[in-house]
């Protein structure tokens, strides 16, 4: 799906991402946890292309992901970025639909306004319609973008890409596993999602694999079983913790202080 | 909300329709025979009447005049206000108008020498070219000023256009002072506004000009929406940003330019047309672009009509009625804003 080889960012000269290489299957849903600071988003940020980035390679799907046509790339890969604009003066169905616009020229079709309904029923928003956007509080706004970034990657193209930075923010706790349902229900389809989280312990519960970020650099791509133990989370969080088996689950729980 | 916009097509297209029926008869002239006559007499005999001269050579090409500058205006102002995400950027108030205004005012002046050597047609191309990149240069100008990151602070592009037409002020009254009277006439009409210098060869040129501008414009409804969620968003989505706005930064300064050439400054109407569907249809750029346009070309026909009526025989100049309209619109968009503010 993804392979990433020696991928480094910087600004001037601090190295805000370091030789990062990286490999990603079909079908993962991948966490990416570390402390403030370690470079998550700009991570991310790097494999939506929004920044300029060095890399020896970078394939997306087996094909240079710079050879990839600009009109062709949204079906294929879609982002739900951490901060969305406050001021959209427009209806709520209105901004799911932009979701579609890769796919009609001026006049949505029939099936885009079903998918809009659909991933607005699916998230919850659908009672939203005759509210202002403006007057929606942060959770709403976060589920309206969600459906619109799952609306647009709504089609029949295999092995599809979805890049979440931080999306449980401002959720309630329902809400937040609700949405890890919808993206797991994804990644079950044989699609990728790659996801910035800040709650371990649902990281943990999801996650097919993790990577924990610390530093610039990726401190260990794994299972969670694997990457979270107590020495290595209290290290590089530098607070101590306990960590112990989910009763039902057995993924590991992490417990601070 | 499909038949809602068709239902409101419709009826601007009507409106439009009476208005230019209205506007033929009306005028400092009374036709002594009824305008389907006066045509066809006209192309029967081949020769003007003072009727046909009257219709045919001034009031046609002005009401044709009024409905393409309308329309261009308020397009321009519909899409410069989606580039900049703020209701209150168009084309007069962030300099563009002014910008144009004082290249076309220094063609007058100092190229008039060749100026009178070229045809009719090459005047007005090589006057509407002047203004055109008066425009364009204003319009970069502003632009970088007031951008940074991808985001524009609307303060300091409103008053880089407060700072460029205190520039074209003080230019234009230099000109003024040095200008011979035939320039000086052409001059103080500029900074009025007036359709009535229209003529076929303009009509023509301002034609071509709207039609391949609006064409392009009318296609960047989505991504003017998809810009209000923010430039990498709009960019995941799959538009070219940049070349977009260099599209839309060209396009208006060449409609923007043409139309300033002909017809002088006409403020306010790209600001008002906007305003007044946005109650309607939020921001919804798919269904703005196609309306401000039709609007737009309603909205200048009556103001123009009024203009030519109301003080007979002489007449109003245009920028003082579309002023008063669109005053009070400013005033009631920065209200809006404090509110926001608080």
């Amino acid at each position: 799906m993804i392979k990433i080889h020696d991928l480094s960012f910087q600004v001037k000269d601090r190295f805000l991402l370091k030789y990062i290489n990286l490999e990603i299957n079909k079908g993962e849903l991948i966490a990416i946890v570390g402390p403030n600071g370690a470079g998550k988003s700009t991570f991310l940020s790097c494999v939506a292309n929004e920044i300029q980035y060095k890399t020896k390679h970078f394939l997306f799907k087996d094909k240079d992901v710079k050879s990839y046509k600009r009109s062709e790339i949204p079906l294929h890969r879609a982002k739900f970025s951490q901060h969305q604009s406050n001021e959209i003066n427009l209806k709520n169905e209105e901004i799911v639909l932009m979701g579609r616009y890769p796919y009609f020229k001026t006049e949505a079709d029939l099936s885009d306004l079903e998918i809009v309904e659909k991933w607005m029923a699916k998230t919850e928003t659908s009672h939203l319609t005759d509210r202002e956007y403006e007057q929606l509080s942060g959770g709403e706004k976060q589920r309206l973008h969600l459906a619109r970034v799952f609306a647009q990657l709504e089609n029949n193209i295999e092995n599809k890409l979805l890049l979440l930075d931080e999306p449980l923010n401002n959720l309630d706790v329902a809400h937040q596993f609700k949405t890890l349902h919808l993206i797991k229900e994804f990644t079950n389809q044989n699609n990728s999602a790659l996801v910035v989280l800040h709650d371990l312990n649902i990281a943990s519960q999801f996650a097919d694999r993790l990577i924990l970020m610390n530093k610039s650099s990726i401190e260990m791509f794994d299972e969670p079983k694997k990457v979270l133990t107590q020495e290595r989370i209290s290290r590089v969080y530098q607070y101590p913790c306990i960590i112990t088996p989910h009763p039902e689950n057995q993924q590991p729980i992490i417990l601070f202080g | 909300m499909k038949k809602k916009v068709a239902v409101y097509k419709v009826s601007f297209f009507i409106v439009l329709l009476v208005a230019l029926v209205t506007a033929l008869y009306l005028g400092a002239y009374d036709f002594n025979h009824s305008v389907f006559e006066i045509v066809s007499t006209y192309f029967n005999t081949n020769t003007h009447t003072a009727d046909s001269f009257v219709l045919i050579e001034l009031r046609i090409p002005r009401i044709l005049m009024a409905i393409l500058t309308g329309a261009a205006l308020a397009i321009s102002g519909t899409s410069l206000q989606g580039l900049f995400k703020n209701p209150l950027a168009s084309p007069d108030l962030i300099g563009i108008t002014s910008g144009a205004v004082l290249f076309a005012a220094l063609t007058i002046v100092f190229g008039s020498a060749v100026m009178h050597l070229l045809p009719a047609f090459f005047r007005y191309v090589l006057l509407s070219i002047m203004a055109f990149i008066g425009a364009l240069l204003t319009m970069w100008f502003v632009y970088k000023m007031a951008t940074s990151n991808g985001k524009t602070h609307i303060l300091i592009l409103l008053l880089s256009g407060v700072a460029i037409t205190a520039l074209t002020g003080a230019v234009t009254g230099f000109l003024t002072y040095i200008s011979t009277e035939e320039e000086l006439r052409n001059i103080t009409f500029w900074s009025l506004g007036s359709l009535a210098g229209s003529n076929w060869w303009k009509v023509c040129l301002v034609f071509i000009v709207v039609l391949i501008g609006s064409i392009r414009l009318l296609s960047k409804g989505k991504i003017l929406n998809a810009l209000m969620l923010g430039e990498k968003e709009a960019a995941h989505l799959g538009f070219d940003i940049e070349k977009t706005k260099r599209e839309i930064i060209i396009i208006v300064s060449l409609m923007v330019g043409c139309v300033v050439a002909f017809n002088g400054t006409i403020g306010f109407v790209g600001l008002v047309v906007p305003y007044i569907l946005r109650f309607v249809f939020n921001s919804n750029y798919n269904i703005l672009l196609p309306l401000s346009m039709l609007l737009g070309a309603v909205v200048m026909l009556i103001a123009d009509t009024i203009s030519r009526t109301i003080v007979v025989p002489a007449e109003l100049p245009i920028g003082i009625l579309t002023a008063i309209m669109g005053a009070p619109v400013f005033i009631s968009i920065l209200i809006n804003y404090k509110r926001k503010l608080k």
